[in-house]
């Protein structure tokens, strides 16, 4: 009789287990999940971000097809004139290294993504997390490396780019991303590679379990960046 | 009974799993996941966007149409050349810009038990002044351009040194950066203020706001090999 009862108790504490697992589960769903946190306020907003999305979208794409219209311009103004073709091909190569235009060659592509290992057996669990401070310290390595162009998940880095933690995303122009990290840079590739030099930040980041790979490629395509570089406060100066 | 419990305990752990796919399948980034306050942001991101090309479109527009006109006076298109040219070196960072902004100094501290400031300090200084928009950042006047690393050199010893740009910087730090002095400021100071952070375990670091500030341009060649 005794045990009759024993095993009813563990099973009612493992029945009351189960369901407060799943509570805590349904609080974290409805925390994200649309269905449960929609309301008339909140689809009005929706609707609108994507409005002003498109109305943006569509203006970019124009954009870009009058600064394509401009380098044509331009070229057919400045080529009866040495002088005028030089500083062409300046701005052309200047809007490069800014990271105005899509540029490609030679250079390596480093992946870091969270661990796949479990997160109950280590004591601090953000440890097989990627971080911004990671990202920030990967990107400034290679840029010690002789990068010339590097872009994060197909964001292009821009003299005023910056990068922040968001929660589970990092935010790069502005923009959301989230990991795995997909680090393209040119240059190099011997060199960039080095990287993964002993004692080299990727190393560090390896001991702390998180996922790095990186690959050599001599065809790396960077695109632009999608925004625009303007000045409200700084004035150039003779 | 026990095939009742069974089939109870069966039951729950399949919706346990259920739970489990739908959290790994939601994307925290779509919009659809959004909360009000996170749309309100995005709105504002979106139509600041929208303005910024809308004002962009414009102008390459107007440049478009200047260059038709001074097709045939190669003096005309000359200037509409320089121009291009000179928002080209501004961006690179190849002018001198002058503005608003603030100076961040960094003093080198006696204090023993505390480190020196060294360039993951620096390079996180630079980072979120950035973030607040800064519009030209140099440090000891070595100007911050696109590919410049601020790196730690001989790091295991007491000789460390900063190295900016390939030039070795030696403290105090003296960052300028111009845009909009209170962003700039509130970037670094307040909660989570990595300038405040360094106060804390005993830096000295100094926030002077300046109405006109001038930043030197970045004083070197900046040459490529690579990108096409």
């Amino acid at each position: 009789m005794t045990h009759k009862r024993t095993i009813s108790i563990v099973l009612g504490i493992m029945c009351f287990a189960l369901t407060l697992g799943i509570c805590v589960q349904v609080r974290t769903v409805q925390g994200t999940d649309s269905t449960v946190s929609q309301n008339y306020e909140e689809n009005n907003l929706r609707a609108e971000v994507l409005r002003y999305k498109e109305r943006y979208e569509n203006r970019y794409k124009e954009l870009e097809k009058a600064e394509a219209e401009l380098e044509k311009v331009r070229q057919e103004s400045t080529q009866n004139n040495e002088d005028l073709e030089a500083k062409e091909q300046e701005i052309q190569q200047g809007n490069k290294m800014i990271g105005l235009t899509e540029v490609t060659g030679p250079g390596v592509i480093i992946t870091l993504s969270d661990s796949t290992r479990d997160a109950n057996s280590v004591l601090n669990a953000s440890e097989l997390l990627v971080h911004d401070g990671d990202v920030l310290s990967v990107i400034n390595e290679l840029k010690n490396a002789g990068a010339e162009a590097i872009s994060i998940n197909d964001q292009r880095l821009v003299p005023t780019s910056s990068i922040v933690c968001g929660g589970n995303i990092i935010e790069i122009n502005g923009e959301k991303v989230g990991a795995p990290f997909e680090i393209k840079a040119i240059g190099l590739p011997e060199q960039l590679a080095a990287l993964s030099r002993p004692g080299g930040y990727l190393e560090i980041l390896k001991n702390a379990t998180v996922g790095v790979e990186l690959k050599k490629s001599n065809n790396i395509t960077i695109p632009k960046y999608t925004g625009v570089i303007t000045y409200e406060y700084a004035k150039t100066v003779n | 009974m026990t095939i009742t419990i069974g089939i109870a305990c069966f039951v729950l752990v399949l919706v346990m799993f259920m739970q489990f796919k739908i959290v790994n399948e939601t994307d925290i980034t779509s919009i659809e996941n959004m909360r009000e306050t996170e749309l309100r942001t995005e709105l504002a991101n979106w139509k600041s966007k929208y303005d910024e090309t809308n004002a962009q479109y414009e102008e390459v527009q107007s440049t478009i149409e200047e260059y038709k006109k001074t097709k045939e006076s190669n003096e005309e298109t000359e200037k509409l050349v320089d121009d291009e040219l000179a928002t080209v070196n501004m961006n690179l960072g190849k002018t001198d810009v002058e503005g608003e902004g603030i100076i961040v100094t960094l003093r080198e501290t006696d204090n023993e038990e505390i480190s020196q400031i060294n360039a993951d300090d620096l390079l996180v200084i630079v980072n979120a002044l950035k973030l607040a928009g800064a519009e030209a950042i140099s440090i000891n006047d070595e100007r911050i351009i696109n590919m410049t690393d601020i790196v730690n050199i001989d790091a295991n010893t007491d000789n460390l040194f900063v190295r900016i740009n390939g030039q070795r910087i030696l403290a105090p730090y003296i960052i300028k950066a111009i845009g909009n002095q209170s962003y700039l400021e509130s970037a670094l100071v307040g909660k989570g203020g990595y300038v405040d952070e360094l106060r804390t375990i005993g830096h000295d670091v100094t926030i002077e706001k300046k109405d006109k500030m001038t930043i030197l341009k970045y004083d070197d060649e900046i040459t490529t090999k690579y990108i096409q």
